[in-house]
C-alpha cells in the first residue's frame, strides 16, 4: 500500500478492489475475454434454471387467470381496469419469460451428450456452490463489504488500515479528530469488526482476494 | 375395494376413457402443481413425482397415458428416466425442460433434441402457456402412434 492516499488516489484503490477497474479496461478495448463471456453464459444459465420452475408455474397460473378472468370480474363498474390489470399481468409475465428464453439461449456446450450433461449439471450447481460460499470471504464479500461503505468511510477505512491514529487520520483528511472517529465507528459496526485490529485484518483480506 | 392404486404393486384398473391420466416427473413440486390445476379443467387426472425413482415407481405401479419428465432433477437424470420408461412402455412422453444449450457448429442440437434421440415423443421448453401445455398433451396422444415401438 504505497499508492498515495487522497481523496482521488483512494478512490483508483476501491476501485480496483472491487475489480471495476479491470473490467473497464476490457470494456475499453473491446470485447471482453473468453472466460468472462464462458463465466457469463453460464451465469446466465445458472440463474435461468432457477427461474424456470417459478416462471412455469407462474405462466400457467397468469394464463388461466387471463383465459377465464370474464368469469370472476363480472361486469361492476370496475371490471374494465381489472381486466386491463389481468392483461398487464400477462403481457409482464410474457416479457419475463421472453428475456429468461434469450438469456437461455447463449449457453454453449459441447455436442457430447455426456459432457453436455455433465456441464450442465455443473452449471446448475453453480448456484447452490456460490451461495454456499457466501460470506465466506469469497469475491463476493469483497463487492457487499465496499458496497456498504459510503466514499468517506473507505476513505477512513484507508487511512486506518495503514495504521493511522484517529489524530493522524483527522489530520490527512483535514476534518476533526472527532468526526473522523464517528466515520470509523460506523465503518466497524457496518463491517462487524470487534476492534481496530479486527477492521486491518478485514481490509488485508480484502487486497488478498482483490489481487 | 378402492378404484385406484396409485402405490400399490398390482396394476391399477383403468380410469374412465374420457380422462386422461398424466404422470408429471419434475423436481420443482410447484411447477408439478401447477400443471396439474391447469390439466384438472381438462378432463386429465395428474400425479406428481418429485423424484425420477420415484416416478418410474409410480409409472410402475399404475397405467397412465402420458408421461411429463423434466430433464434436469437431482439423482438420477430426466434423459435416463426417459430411456428407462421407454425400454419397458410406447406411453407418450413429453420432455420438458428451460435449459438449452447452443452449440455454433449445430444451432438445432439441444437438451430437448437429445431427449427425443431417448425416446422422448415430444419436447416442451419451460417456461410455457396452457394453451401450449394442452396442445403438447393433445398432440403426444395423437403422434403416439407412429412412435409405438419402444427402443431398447
Amino acid at each position: 500500500m504505497t499508492r498515495k492516499m487522497d481523496r482521488t488516489g483512494h478512490q483508483d484503490v476501491s476501485k480496483e478492489m472491487i475489480g471495476v477497474g479491470r473490467r473497464t479496461r476490457e470494456l475499453e478495448a473491446g470485447s471482453p475475454s473468453p472466460e468472462r463471456m464462458r463465466t457469463a453464459s453460464e451465469l446466465g444459465s445458472a440463474i435461468v434454471h432457477q427461474l424456470n420452475g417459478p416462471l412455469t408455474a407462474l405462466q400457467l397460473y397468469v394464463g388461466e387467470i387471463r383465459q377465464h378472468s370474464g368469469q370472476f370480474i363480472g361486469t361492476t363498474g370496475t371490471a374494465d381496469t381489472l381486466q386491463q390489470i389481468v392483461e398487464n399481468a400477462f403481457q409482464e409475465t410474457e416479457r419475463v419469460c421472453a428475456v429468461v428464453r434469450l438469456i437461455a439461449d447463449t449457453f454453449e456446450a459441447p455436442l457430447h451428450e455426456e459432457t453436455a450433461v455433465a456441464l450442465g449439471r455443473d452449471v446448475i450447481s453453480w448456484w447452490s456452490r456460490s451461495r454456499s460460499t457466501e460470506g465466506s470471504g469469497g469475491p463476493e464479500r469483497t463487492i457487499s463489504i465496499h458496497g456498504l461503505l459510503t466514499p468517506r468511510e473507505r476513505e477512513v477505512l484507508g487511512h486506518v488500515s495503514q495504521g493511522c491514529s484517529n489524530k493522524q487520520g483527522a489530520l490527512r483528511m483535514q476534518i476533526g479528530p472527532r468526526t473522523f472517529e464517528g466515520h470509523r465507528a460506523r465503518v466497524m459496526r457496518k463491517l462487524g469488526a470487534r476492534n481496530g485490529a479486527d477492521l486491518v485484518r478485514m481490509v488485508l483480506c480484502e487486497n488478498a482476494v482483490a489481487s | 375395494m378402492p378404484e385406484l392404486h396409485l402405490h400399490g404393486s398390482e396394476q391399477a384398473p383403468r380410469l374412465a376413457k374420457n380422462t386422461t391420466r398424466i404422470l408429471v416427473i419434475d423436481d420443482d413440486a410447484c411447477v408439478g402443481t401447477a400443471i396439474q390445476s391447469i390439466l384438472s379443467r381438462h378432463q386429465c387426472e395428474t400425479v406428481l413425482a418429485s423424484r425420477a425413482h420415484a416416478g418410474i415407481y409410480t409409472f410402475h405401479a399404475s397405467e397412465f397415458d402420458v408421461a411429463m419428465v423434466d430433464l434436469f432433477m437431482p439423482g438420477m437424470d430426466g434423459l435416463d428416466t426417459i430411456s428407462r420408461i421407454r425400454s419397458v412402455s410406447a406411453v407418450p412422453i413429453i420432455a420438458m425442460s428451460g435449459f438449452r444449450l447452443r452449440n455454433s457448429l449445430d444451432p438445432d442440437q439441444d437438451f430437448l433434441g437429445m431427449a427425443l434421440l431417448r425416446g422422448a415423443t415430444i419436447s416442451l421448453r419451460k417456461p410455457f402457456s396452457p394453451p401450449q401445455l394442452v396442445a403438447a398433451i393433445d398432440r403426444s396422444l395423437g403422434l403416439a402412434p407412429s412412435t409405438g415401438e419402444p427402443t431398447q
